[in-house]
């Protein structure tokens, strides 16, 4: 989950209304945010990636003045429509990143907190719903330093310009192979020879999207007016992360400004309200909650949503930057926390229906009775495991195994096909521990197939100088047969098995179908797990024997 | 003071009460145990204070090789007087008889004890009895000895010893340790005989035993598992192995969504799942994701075999084929996240999910099945926050209050699936989920602070937690 970080007194000055630090930090959680840690006024707050407007103060803010009650009702974006900046597309983009937009914000006051803010939801965009800036990106810009109409267009790599955090003109193969956001993001550029940049009126670059700005407009706490754009590869996306900034920069108190955009398929973005019509019985049957619909309204309008009742409807209104509603449900959920979570009641209906365990759990549940009752103690290992334990030290063939993909534990790449090594793992582990050790474990291992075979084991190891198979044999043939009245022989073996002592293992029969073996471990094979004891163990196949 | 007895103490003070001071040897004989229990019974006494052990050791006489030889067939030089008993004998006459060291020691000791004389003559020195030779203390000594071993204080002419240990292998001294117990002045005032028969010592330290047992985690598990039973909930099975699109597709995760990446889920290498659904199934999830995330839904991403992220695809997955009008069912087992190991996370644990489909089906039942499974677990405080699920609208999640860390912790979370989730798949009925991650209550329950432990297996744990 992302985090922002708050400072108390900052936010209840943005908050501007009555209330208290107590009062915001009891608040935060019924937002759906967590509060993560809080040292002092300084709190670190985890937010869900479905909502970016909370990814800076300002959209907290923004969230707590509803709940609190101090400003209810949308928080509309109000753009000043005139024609004086625009941005023209080059058709050159459409197949590399096809569509810009953008926004102007003007007169607003940028302290070093609030850039630290702007950058918190800069990054959140890109990684969450600009998909690691490759849907979208986003560049802020000085807009005073910049000369009208800008052009996006594309340039060879040959193309230089001083990117942002630089004294010295780079080209754009240098960006790419040198600077740690190139090497980053340079992949979402993928081979394309040339790659997209905006260029102002002058000839000046300010941007390489979206691998990086131009040094020449950073935006300092100087900064008075703001030239916002996003590049992307779908335009609603586009304007997704486009409404998200122009809330924020209002409640920071910018004017909003339009830029327009002209160029093959791309447009002036409007960033208007949706409407969508919600059916007022929805809140009983879903919450089970009996509101009246202005009790709803209020509701809404304390979620920062608008709302008129129309007959059995509710017509509500959504801004721009709530694209995170797509219908009724997201709306019931609206009502739920504006009516707040604290104020609904639990209840609990008997149940209709009679509850039980799947068959297989409760046969495992003898499974585990009895194996108890021989003095087994259970041991739980996982199914991803490693091929030194699984094949290597085992002297299991490893042909067939099954692999994951870029584990970032080295102890968690193979899916078991066997439960039996992680047991003698177990007991390398425990060498130190007193005589006798016995274990057994029940779990899934797996095959290929079409695509996969999993089926349940059953493994048992007995652990000291005097084991003997003679000992294990009976035990298992009991489990099978106090369990589940099932007859089991053992048979001596066509082939040997690597992981036993030639001549010292068997097969285990049920009917005429080998279920699995029993043996003794080989001297290599307790030599590679340092066990200085003899071992005893079985593993069969309880999938198709005991239950299907 | 009561003393309780065992049997074998009581024996031993009886024995030792008629013999006073007896090595565990002789305790043996008189009491008729075993040496192991006249041992351990000494040492038990001897830790009351009611028997001391005297460590001794003496010096056991015996005779050697030569020795033996003497017993038998006389000294050398009572070997020699035979020889010349009838009349005097050149030396190389003797020499055939007495040869090396036996012909030195004979004539010398002869001579020594004043028995024999010798002549020159021209034929060689001969040798003649001067004297009859009577019975030496060394011969006495040898017979005294005999084939037994005798303790060095019993040999009274000492002198006979000393001439007899100079001489070589004649014989054998060898000390032995020895043990005698006696009773000790509290013992002597114990009448054995009136302490209860058959009390044992019930203070005694006794080492520890482990009895074999099911995983403490499986115990959580069969709790909680039990606890969803009682609440109406029957148990469905699936695979640990799924096709992504199960897993995600089928869940409204868009195919370019973090969570599906490979640094967070497990995919497995170049195994797809070439139906991974009904064409039905397909065609609806396709349209949903395409129309509502607008973007180009691919079939081969869904073909992706992964290791399941939660177990919401086993529930989904059995909403869709079965379609119920009602139905309160969970599916609990391992998960499986790409992350790296630490104290908090695991590459794979269990987790836990029902869902209930059809009447009573508000968020406040919801609320009130969630409750009452914290009551039955004992935890009594807790209350509710909102949250987000991709596949669920509206979300909440469970706040626990834990008196020990005194702070408010986060258990299952629960919701009502989105109808992008339930619609493509026919399902009309509105579902509700809850559910969580089990090994986070196995935690608190076990007061472990390292989720590892669970996985370890470490014995010592096993055994006595």
């Amino acid at each position: 989950m992302p985090v922002v970080e708050l400072n108390l007194n900052r936010i209840k000055k943005l908050i501007s209304g009555n209330t208290t630090k107590k009062k915001i930090i009891d608040t935060l959680p019924f937002l759906g945010l967590d509060i993560e840690s809080q040292d002092g006024d300084q709190i670190r707050i985890e937010y869900s990636p479905n909502r970016p407007d909370y990814s800076t103060d300002f959209g907290i803010a923004l969230g707590l003045q509803g709940l609190l009650g101090i400003k209810k009702g949308i928080h509309k974006t109000n753009i000043k429509k005139q024609g004086k900046f625009e941005i023209k597309v080059d058709s050159s983009v459409s197949k590399i990143r096809p569509f810009v937009t953008g926004i102007i914000a003007k007169n607003g006051l940028i302290d070093d907190q609030t850039i630290k803010q702007l950058m918190n939801m800069q990054e959140d965009l890109h990684f969450g719903i600009g998909r690691k800036r490759k849907k979208s990106s986003i560049g802020l810009h000085d807009l005073d330093k910049i000369s009208f109409p800008l052009i996006y267009t594309t340039s060879t790599r040959e193309h230089s310009f001083v990117p942002l955090n630089s004294e010295s003109e780079n080209t754009i193969e240098q960006i790419l192979s040198e600077t740690e956001v190139g090497k980053n993001y340079g992949w979402v550029l993928e081979d394309s020879k040339n790659v997209p940049i905006i260029v102002d009126a002058d000839g000046k670059t300010i941007s390489f999207p979206p691998i990086i700005n131009a040094a020449v407009t950073t935006v300092t706490t100087k900064t008075k007016n703001v030239l916002v754009e996003v590049t992307s590869l779908d335009q609603d996306a586009a304007e997704d992360m486009l409404s998200v900034v122009a809330t924020i920069l209002q409640m920071a108190g910018f004017e909003i400004t339009q830029l327009t955009v002209s160029g093959k398929k791309n447009s002036t973005p409007e960033l208007s309200s949706r409407i969508i019509q919600y059916d007022i019985k929805l809140t009983e049957e879903i919450l089970g909650l009996k509101l009246s619909p202005s009790a709803m309204i209020t509701s809404l309008k304390k979620c920062r949503l608008d709302a008129v009742q129309k007959g059995k409807k509710i017509r509500c209104i959504i801004p721009r930057y709530r694209f995170d509603i797509f219908g009724p449900m997201d709306i019931v959920e609206e009502i739920a926390l504006g009516y707040g979570i604290d104020n609904l009641e639990p209840k609990l209906s008997p149940s209709q229906t009679l509850g039980e365990k799947s068959s297989m759990t409760k046969k495992l549940e003898i499974v585990s009775k009895i194996a108890v009752g021989f003095g087994f103690t259970e041991a739980l290992n996982s199914n991803l495991t490693s091929k030194k334990i699984l094949f290597d030290s085992t002297n299991r063939n490893s042909s067939q195994m099954i692999s994951v993909m870029d584990s970032k534990s080295q102890e968690h790449t193979i899916l078991r096909d066997s439960i039996l090594p992680g047991l003698i793992e177990n007991l390398s582990k425990n060498i130190h521990e007193s005589y006798p050790q016995k274990l057994f474990e029940t779990g899934t291992v797996f095959s290929r197939a079409k695509p996969i075979h999993e089926s349940i084991n059953l493994a048992g190891v007995i652990a000291y100088k005097e084991s003997n198979y003679s000992e294990m044999k009976a035990i298992l043939q009991s489990i099978l047969k106090t369990g589940f009245k099932i007859n089991s022989k053992t048979k001596t073996p066509k082939n040997n098995v690597s992981i036993f002592d030639n001549g010292r293992h068997s097969d285990v029969v049920v009917g005429e179908k080998t279920v699995g073996s029993i043996g003794e471990l080989n001297s290599n094979v307790l030599e590679n797990f340092k066990i200085r004891t003899s071992v005893i163990a079985f593993e069969i196949k309880l999938s198709g024997l005991i239950f299907d | 003071m009561s003393q309780v007895l065992h049997d074998i103490e009581k024996k031993i003070i009886d024995s030792l009460k008629k013999k006073s001071e007896q090595s565990p040897e002789q305790l043996l004989e008189s009491t008729e145990l075993s040496i192991d229990q006249i041992r351990r019974g000494i040492e038990w006494l001897r830790l009351k204070d009611l028997a001391q052990v005297k460590e001794s050791s003496k010096v056991e006489i015996s005779l050697g090789q030569n020795g033996i030889d003497a017993l038998k067939n006389g000294l050398p030089e009572r070997k020699l007087m035979d020889l010349i008993k009838d009349e005097p004998k050149t030396f190389d006459e003797i020499r055939t008889v007495l040869s090396g060291a036996g012909f030195n020691a004979a004539i010398a000791n002869a001579k020594k004890n004043g028995w024999v004389k010798i002549d020159k003559t021209e034929s060689g020195s001969k040798i003649s009895i001067k004297e009859k030779p009577i019975e030496t203390p060394e011969e006495k000594l040898i017979s005294f000895i005999g084939d037994k071993s005798i303790a060095e204080e019993q040999i009274e002419n000492k002198l006979a010893l000393k001439f007899l240990l100079q001489r070589p292998d004649y014989i054998i001294e060898s000390t032995e340790k020895s043990k005698t117990v006696s009773l000790t002045e509290k013992a002597s005032k114990i009448d054995s005989t009136l302490s209860d028969s058959g009390a044992i010592d019930v203070e005694a330290d006794v080492p520890p035993v482990f009895a074999a047992r099911t995983h403490p985690l499986k115990d959580t598990i069969d709790e909680i598992r039990e606890i969803f039973v009682k609440l109406g909930f029957s148990e469905i099975q699936g695979n640990l192995t799924q096709s992504s699109f199960w897993n995600f597709d089928a869940l409204f995760t868009p195919q370019d969504h973090p969570a599906r990446e490979l640094q967070d889920t497990f995919y497995l290498e170049n195994i797809k799942s070439e139906k991974p659904a009904t064409p039905k199934q397909i065609k609806q999830v396709s349209t949903s994701h395409s129309q509502n995330w607008r973007y180009n839904w691919k079939l081969s991403e869904s073909q992706k075999m992964v290791l399941r992220t939660h177990t919401t695809c086993v529930t989904i997955k059995y909403l869709a084929e079965n379609k119920p009008d009602e139905a309160r069912v969970f599916s609990l087992g391992r998960v499986f996240r790409n992350e790296k190991l630490s104290y908090k996370h695991l590459v794979e644990f269990n987790q836990i999910e029902g869902i209930v489909v059809g009447n009573n089906t508000t968020l406040r039942d919801l609320m009130g099945i969630q409750k009452e499974f914290y009551k039955q677990l004992g935890l009594t405080k807790i209350k509710f926050w909102p949250t987000f699920f991709p596949y669920t609208e509206p979300s909440l999640q469970t706040m626990v209050y834990n008196e020990k860390l005194g702070k408010w912790v986060e258990l299952f979370g629960m919701g009502i699936f989105r109808s992008e989730v339930t619609k493509p798949l026919g399902i009309t009925k509105p579902v509700l989920a809850w559910g969580g991650g089990i090994e986070r209550i196995a935690m608190l329950k076990y007061d472990l602070d390292d989720v590892r432990e669970f996985y370890n297996n470490n014995l010592n744990w096993l055994r006595t937690v």
